[in-house]
C-alpha cells in the first residue's frame, strides 16, 4: 500500500513537471489511436459489406433456360465430389427474384420492372477454401469471359466467383484502409517517440534526484516505475479521447446513413466497442515500449 | 567489516587514483580516511559503494564480495551502507521528513513504522522541531544532520562520510563529530574520509593517510600528520 502511494505520488508530480511535453505526447497518441480505430472500423465496414452482399455464397453457377431438375442433380452431385465444396444450395428463379427484390427495396421502380422469369435459377456453392476456386471452374469446363467465365457443362450458362468480383470492387477501399492503416503506424511511432522523450527529460530533469535515490538503495525499478507510468496514463488519456471521439463520429455519420442508405449494412455500436480492447492494448503497448526506450540509457547511474 | 586487497584504480584518462591498497576495518571502529586533494579518498568511497568498479583487487563490505555483486545486488549492498557527503544530498523537493522517510520507503517499510523511526531519529540529532521544513529553509549544519538521520534511519552496518565537515563552520563541524561518535558508540562501522585537522586531531581516532593513492601511515589513536 505505501509503494502505491509512492508511484501514485511521483507519477503526478512528474506529470506536472513536464505539462507540455506530456500534452504533445497526449495529443499524438490521441490523433494515432484515433485513426488506428478509423482503419479498423473501415475495414470492419468493408468486411460486413461483403457478407451481406455475397450471402456468403462464394460461387454462383447461373443455369441456362429451360432449367432441367436432372442436370440440376449431376451437376450437384459432380460439385460435391469435389474435396473443396462444402455446400451446395439451388436457387430457383422465384428465390432469386425475393433476393433482389430485397436488395433492391429502395429502388421500387427497379423492383416493378423485372420479370421473375428474367432472372436465371442457380447453383451457389461455397467453398471450404475459396481460394481452390480454379478447381470448380475446371471442372464444369469454364473459360473466363464475358460476364465471369462461360461453361462449357452442359445446362450451365455462366459462372461468376463472386469473391473475385467483390475483390475488385473493394480493392479502392482496401487501399484506403491500408494508407489509414500506414499513416496510423507512423501516428503512433510519433506518439512513441514524444513520450519516450518526456520520460527522458523526466529523467534527465531528476538526474541529481535519482543519484540520491540509488545512493540510499533504491532499486532501478523503484525509479523507473514512476516514470513509466507517466507514459502509460499520458497514451491511455490519449486512447480514451481517442474511443470517444470515435463513437461520436460513429453517431454523427454512420447513424444518418442507418435511416437514408438502408440496403447497405452500416457498422453498429457494437462494432466500435469491440475495437476499444484493440485500442486500449496499441496504447499501452506504445507506452511501455517508449518507456523503456526512454530510460535505456539510464539504466546504470 | 571492511576490507580492501590490494585495490587499485585507474580511470579512463589514466589517472591512477589507488595504487595497490590494502586495509582493514573491524566491526564498529571508526576510522579518518585523511589526505591531500587527488590522494584517493574519495574514490575509495566511491568503491565502497560500487559507483565504480575497482580496476584490480578485492573489496568486501559486510561480508560481501563488492567486485562480484551483480547490478541488481548494488542497492542492497546499499541499503547495509549508510552515507553523508559534503554537499548533504537531500531532495529538496521533499520536506525533511520526507528526506528521511525515502530511505525507509525504498526498502519497502510499511507507513507505521516510517511514523515511528523517522520522527525518533530526527529527535535524537536535534530536528525534531523541523519536520515539515523543506531542504533550503534549513542551515548547513541542519541539512547535514537530515542527511546524517536519513543515514542511519535504517540502522545500516558501515556509514561512509565523505568530508561531512567540509561545508560547515567549526563548531557545527563539532557538532556533526559528536553525533557521529554516538552513532559508532551504538556499533556503527564509521569510515570518513576529511581533510579537517583539527577535527581529526581532537577524535583520536584510526587515522589512514593516503598519498597520490598509497598508503603511507594507518595509526591508531592517530592524529592529522
Amino acid at each position: 500500500m505505501a509503494k502505491l502511494d509512492y508511484f501514485f505520488r511521483e507519477t503526478t508530480s512528474g506529470l506536472r513537471r513536464n505539462g507540455l511535453v506530456a500534452f504533445a505526447a497526449i495529443s499524438t497518441t490521441f490523433i494515432a489511436l484515433l485513426l488506428f480505430g478509423l482503419a479498423l472500423l473501415i475495414s470492419r465496414q468493408v468486411n460486413i459489406m461483403i457478407d451481406r452482399t455475397t450471402g456468403n455464397v462464394e460461387v454462383a453457377i447461373y443455369l441456362s433456360d429451360p432449367v432441367n431438375d436432372q442436370n440440376v442433380a449431376s451437376l450437384r452431385e459432380t460439385l460435391m465430389a469435389l474435396p473443396i465444396v462444402a455446400t451446395v444450395d439451388y436457387e430457383n428463379k422465384q428465390e432469386a427474384y425475393e433476393r433482389f427484390q430485397d436488395l433492391f427495396a429502395n429502388s421500387r421502380e427497379l423492383v416493378d420492372n423485372v420479370d421473375p422469369e428474367a432472372l436465371p435459377a442457380s447453383l451457389r456453392v461455397k467453398l471450404s477454401e475459396p481460394e481452390r476456386f480454379q478447381e470448380v471452374a475446371a471442372v464444369l469446363g469454364c473459360e473466363p469471359g464475358r460476364g465471369g467465365y462461360v461453361c462449357a457443362a452442359p445446362g450451365v450458362e455462366t459462372l461468376v466467383d463472386q469473391r473475385e468480383f467483390l475483390d475488385r470492387l473493394f480493392a479502392v477501399t482496401r487501399v484506403f484502409r491500408v494508407g489509414v492503416l500506414l499513416v496510423a503506424i507512423v501516428m503512433l511511432v510519433s506518439a512513441a517517440v514524444l513520450i519516450a522523450n518526456t520520460v527522458r527529460m523526466g529523467l534527465f530533469a531528476r538526474r541529481k534526484e535519482i543519484g540520491i535515490m540509488k545512493l540510499v538503495g533504491a532499486t532501478n525499478w523503484r525509479i523507473r516505475i514512476p516514470f513509466l507510468i507517466e507514459g502509460l496514463f499520458e497514451s491511455l488519456i490519449g486512447a480514451v479521447a481517442a474511443i470517444l471521439v470515435l463513437f461520436a463520429l460513429k453517431v454523427a455519420f454512420i447513424n444518418p446513413l442507418n435511416d437514408s442508405v438502408q440496403f447497405v449494412p452500416w457498422i453498429v455500436n457494437r462494432d466500435v466497442l469491440a475495437i476499444v480492447p484493440w485500442l486500449l492494448f496499441a496504447g499501452v503497448l506504445v507506452a511501455i515500449v517508449a518507456g523503456l526506450v526512454g530510460m535505456r540509457r539510464f539504466l546504470d547511474v | 567489516m571492511i576490507s580492501l586487497q590490494r585495490v587499485t584504480k585507474v580511470y579512463r584518462n589514466g589517472t591512477t587514483a589507488l595504487d595497490d591498497v590494502s586495509m582493514e576495518v573491524e566491526k564498529g571502529e571508526f576510522v579518518f580516511i585523511v589526505g591531500a586533494s587527488g590522494s584517493g579518498k574519495s574514490t575509495m568511497i566511491r568503491l565502497l559503494l560500487k559507483e565504480d568498479e575497482a580496476t584490480k583487487g578485492d573489496i568486501y563490505v559486510a561480508g560481501k564480495n563488492v567486485a562480484k555483486l551483480t547490478a541488481w545486488k548494488v542497492p542492497h549492498l546499499r541499503r547495509n551502507i549508510g552515507t553523508v557527503f559534503q554537499d548533504f544530498k537531500l531532495l529538496q523537493d521533499k520536506t525533511v521528513f520526507e528526506n528521511v522517510a525515502f530511505a525507509l520507503e525504498v526498502i519497502g517499510k510499511t507507513k507505521n513504522v516510517i511514523d515511528q523511526r523517522v520522527p525518533e531519529i530526527l529527535d535524537l540529532v536535534g530536528l525534531g522541531d523541523k519536520l515539515n521544513n523543506y531542504p533550503d529553509e534549513l542551515s548547513g549544519g541542519e541539512q547535514q544532520r537530515v542527511s546524517l538521520a536519513r543515514a542511519c534511519v535504517n540502522r545500516p552496518l558501515v556509514l561512509l562520510a565523505d568530508e561531512p565537515t567540509g561545508n560547515l563552520d567549526p563548531s557545527t563541524s563539532v557538532d556533526i563529530m559528536r553525533l557521529l561518535d554516538k552513532v559508532n558508540r551504538i556499533g556503527t562501522t564509521i569510515v570518513m574520509a576529511t581533510h579537517d585537522q583539527a577535527i581529526v586531531d581532537a577524535m583520536r581516532r584510526r587515522v589512514i593517510e593516503l598519498e597520490k593513492g598509497k598508503v603511507v601511515r594507518d595509526q591508531a589513536r592517530g592524529v592529522y600528520s
